[in-house]
């Protein structure tokens, strides 16, 4: 599986592998059934230890992304629409809200803060 | 399961150092960094349980076998890399590793001869014409060519050049994935280690005072800037403190409990980041006797 791992980010890298497993189940790039490697292929291809790769896989089972068979691995779940537009919406939420807040403070107001969004959007989606 | 090694109450005394009375231990699939400043202990741990060194008192095993000087067999499961490489210095690295590879019955010479390889080591040289770098890897070839299943390094990457060093990092994370493996690495290097410990157990003045999960630290540790208006501020898990008028930095090792006391004294502007595995081992290294907050 290939992931940009870095140590020179502030994110943990058992964080970024979180986050970008999650973005690859989201996107469908991995679909349900799909087996993960397995903790200690991880491991030794990705050059981390192996709890950090264990506590990442819990993690993502506790997000409800993956399970775990007993002697077989680790599989992507399968995930509902609904809760896949849930959590494509929390992460926005959560990408979008410290540059909101900062926005804010810097002395713009409710209606021009919405004006960017909706010229951004425009932006992006003319694009694609 | 048999644990890879155990220390129970070792005690080594030198007349101007004191080693212990240490315990320690390691579960074979995993890696624990063993990091302190030099002088710390480090090596004369090693030594005493490998037997270059015979401890006052105490109990040592490797997977479940005492190590009894008088008998070697549970020798035979320990690979070891030290600070010193000791060769035949007018014998090649090939007469070298065949002299060696008569103590061990698992010996393969087809995983010597590969492993050279990958560490870009000529073998038709003689040992005392070999650089720095080219004795520790006859060091490592030597170490891993029996398939030990404790690994014991002391700075074993010391001398070689980043290119192999990445390949022997690669050979160790060969050398765990099949999980019944364990390493024990020491360095005061902490990059060389942040990525592959599972564990880290710090050591100073001869006591190991610290052992924690690798995560734990990067969970637990952060930097956190803020800003409050009082001349009474005292906080608890910190370890560094800085103000300049009622702006504040600090380390903390538990950031959870410390976010909560800054939101109780009504702290402002709060950033809080998070620290590198090195940028955390200095500072409890710095901190001299450093007690996790529970």
């Amino acid at each position: 599986m290939l992931l940009h791992l870095t140590d020179l980010s502030a994110e943990p890298l058992q964080a970024q592998i979180i986050r970008q497993i999650r973005a690859k189940i989201l996107a469908g790039e991995l679909s349900a059934g799909a087996d993960l490697p397995s903790i200690r292929r991880f491991a030794r291809e990705h050059h981390i230890s192996v709890i950090t790769v264990q506590r990442a896989y819990e993690g993502l089972e506790r997000e409800g992304l993956i399970h775990s068979r007993r002697g077989k691995g680790f599989f992507v779940s399968q995930i509902t629409e609904r809760t896949k537009k849930m959590m494509a919406k929390e992460k926005l939420h959560d990408s979008l809200q410290p540059g909101i807040e900062d926005a804010l403070a810097e002395g713009l107001d409710k209606e021009e803060v919405k004006n960017v969004i909706q010229t951004l959007l425009d932006t992006v989606t003319a694009k694609k | 399961m048999e644990k890879a090694f155990t220390y129970t109450n070792v005690i080594k005394t030198f007349p101007d150092f004191k080693l212990g009375p240490l315990d320690l231990d390691l579960e074979p699939g995993t890696v624990l960094g063993f990091v302190g400043p030099n002088g710390a202990g480090k090596t004369t741990t090693i030594h005493c349980l490998v037997g270059l060194l015979r401890a006052d008192s105490g109990e040592m095993t490797v997977f479940g076998r005492s190590n009894n000087l008088n008998k070697a067999d549970w020798k035979l499961d320990i690979g070891y890399v030290g600070e010193i490489h000791v060769f035949y210095e007018r014998w090649n690295g090939h007469q070298n590793l065949n002299f060696l590879s008569q103590f061990y019955p698992n010996w393969s010479p087809e995983r010597a001869s590969a492993l050279a390889k990958r560490f870009n080591l000529p073998l038709d040289k003689r040992a005392k014409d070999l650089s720095t770098g080219n004795r520790v890897k006859l060091s490592l070839v030597a170490a891993l060519a029996h398939s030990p299943r404790l690994l014991l390094l002391d700075e074993p990457t010391s001398g070689i050049d980043p290119v192999v060093r990445e390949e022997v990092l690669d050979v160790l994370f060969e050398v765990l994935e099949t999980g019944d493996r364990a390493i024990f690495y020491a360095t005061h290097i902490l990059p060389e280690i942040s990525r592959l410990a599972d564990e880290l157990a710090f050591i100073d003045h001869g006591q190991v005072w610290f052992r924690t999960p690798k995560e734990d630290l990067t969970e637990k540790w952060r930097k956190i800037y803020f800003t409050l208006a009082r001349d009474d501020v005292s906080l608890a898990a910190i370890v560094c403190h800085e103000r300049e008028g009622d702006r504040h930095q600090v380390v903390c090792s538990d950031c959870a409990s410390t976010l909560v006391q800054l939101k109780e004294l009504g702290a402002g502007n709060i950033q809080e980041n998070p620290m590198s595995i090195e940028e955390i081992a200095v500072q409890i290294l710095k901190g001299g006797r450093y007690v996790e907050a529970d």
